[in-house]
């Protein structure tokens, strides 16, 4: 025999989960659209008023001598890298724009991974792609033996080349560019390099949530300049891409970023205005609110 | 005896890589990195013996036939399938084109999707968070709300308005904490640091 309740049961608690997922489902839609609909945006501007980081990045790859040699640190996370993606491909142009020889390591997995993808897509792009000095092992203790050496032997090259004449070591670059990500940021080169190179400017882009523990930094002067925001990150794709002839690839439209801070905070306001109600109507009859 | 032979090697290693820190001389220098690369080496090792582990417990609990078997096979292949692409014979190691692919199609997609999903799940934990510490998530959904309020992406005289107020709060209160943050870490470590060259520990005190 069976139980004619049971699918009714079924029913309901399907329709109750899909209640429960209907704001989740009704904001992706809703981030959806608004990314479809982002050209076109009057009066919403993603892209910093503030200038100064910006200014500071080119000006410190301004400076360049021709044909200096700068190192690219590539140490992105792969969850975090679409933030500073656009700002790390613009600023790799800018630097060969400059006349920069470009040189790329990473000291984590990840980086490695997704430099290896920069570079191909550089290379399809018919550019010159940064000379490859690979993965360094040993995350920290990586980073200070490449203070004195940081070729390998297989690195084939003029650039390759020109490091090894110049000491082979990180002190052989005019500049680093250090592409952060939560396991060695610029924080890991200002503490291990700048200490022992202290001469050496270190640049620096990395994704919002590394930013107040570079700024301090960037105030004492160890970092030359830092782009740690996803506005200022697209301040500086949107004064750079031009002169660069850079094309940074996708880049976030203003839209879909206000509808999701709003939807944001209609969620915390209707969280907290709920948990007070219920408060309130727990007190019992006849005492004053606290 | 273990403990002083551990001890001593501690105090070596520290001084070493101290001294040559502060001190231009070619036989420390020679000396340091040689403690570097043992450190290297050791990470290295650490790297791969943690591999080797993941894999000999998702391949026991498959073989046990408890946990999350669809994981732990999702697991295992995705490993088996990076490994494949990159060092089978003729592979150009992480430049390969099969791995670029692995890493360019599937890798950063799917950690890109997993990352941006915090963005749902923290307002869910901020929800959960109200019903039971009432005080403390107030707090935190309330500088939160006004961080939020500061980034929005307006332009014209607001936008310049909220921008430097978000500067400001990043500048000063922000990289305030975070400054004394790290110069708290920085006095720790030196200490803890110079405690274990002094072979000081707690059971000295």
């Amino acid at each position: 025999m069976t139980n004619s309740a049971e699918p009714a049961v079924l029913d309901t608690e399907r329709v109750a989960r899909l209640r429960r997922a209907a704001p989740a489902l009704l904001l992706l839609l809703l981030l959806a659209l608004a990314s479809l609909l982002s050209n076109g945006t009057g009066g919403l501007q993603l892209a910093s008023p503030d200038r100064s980081r910006v200014d500071q990045l080119r000006r410190a790859i301004g400076e360049l001598p021709n044909d200096a040699l700068v190192l690219i640190a590539f140490d992105a996370d792969l969850g975090t890298y679409p933030e500073i993606r656009a700002a790390t491909r613009v600023a790799i142009d800018d630097l060969a724009a400059h006349d920069a020889r470009l040189a790329i390591v990473s000291f984590t997995p990840d980086g490695r991974a997704i430099a290896a993808a920069e570079r191909d897509r550089i290379a399809r792009g018919a550019g010159e792609p940064p000379a490859d000095l690979g993965f360094v092992a040993g995350a920290e203790a990586g980073l200070v033996r490449s203070i004195a050496s940081v070729v390998p032997e297989s690195a084939q090259g003029p650039t390759a080349d020109a490091i090894r004449d110049a000491g082979g070591g990180i002190g052989a670059f005019a500049m680093v560019l250090v592409v952060s990500g939560s396991d060695i940021s610029a924080r890991s080169w200002v503490e291990q390099v700048g200490s022992r190179l202290p001469e050496l400017p270190l640049v620096a882009i990395a994704p919002t949530f590394l930013d107040p523990e570079l700024e301090p930094y960037l105030r004492s002067g160890q970092l030359t300049a830092l782009l740690a925001t996803l506005r200022d990150g697209v301040a500086y794709v949107e004064a750079a891409a031009g002169s660069a002839g850079s094309n940074p690839g996708p880049t976030p439209g203003p839209l879909p970023m206000l509808v999701g801070m709003l939807a944001a905070i209609a969620v915390l306001a209707e969280a907290a205005l709920r948990r007070f109600a219920r408060r309130r109507g727990r007190r019992p009859k006849g005492r004053a609110p606290a | 005896m273990r403990r002083s032979i551990l001890t001593a090697i501690v105090l070596v290693t520290g001084l070493v890589v101290l001294l040559d820190l502060m001190v231009v001389n070619p036989s420390l220098d020679a000396a340091a990195g040689a403690v570097n690369e043992l450190l290297v080496l050791l990470a290295a090792a650490a790297a791969v013996g943690g591999g080797a582990t993941l894999v000999a417990h998702h391949a026991r609990s498959l073989a046990a036939g408890d946990g999350d078997s669809i994981g732990s096979i999702a697991l295992l292949l995705g490993m088996a399938a990076i490994l494949v692409a990159g060092l089978r014979p003729g592979s150009s190691g992480t430049a390969d084109p099969a791995v670029l692919w692995l890493v360019a199609a599937l890798l950063a997609p799917i950690a890109a999707s997993v990352f941006a999903l915090l963005f749902i799940f923290l307002l869910g934990a901020f929800r959960r968070g109200f019903a039971l510490r009432v005080r403390e998530t107030t707090l935190m959904a309330g500088a939160a709300t006004v961080v939020i309020i500061l980034l929005l992406p307006v332009g014209g005289q607001a936008g310049d308005w909220l921008a430097a107020s978000a500067g400001w709060v990043r500048d000063v209160p922000l990289a305030g904490v975070f400054r004394g943050l790290l110069i708290g870490i920085g006095i720790l470590v030196a200490v803890s640091a110079a405690r274990s060259l002094l072979a000081m520990d707690g059971d000295d005190e």
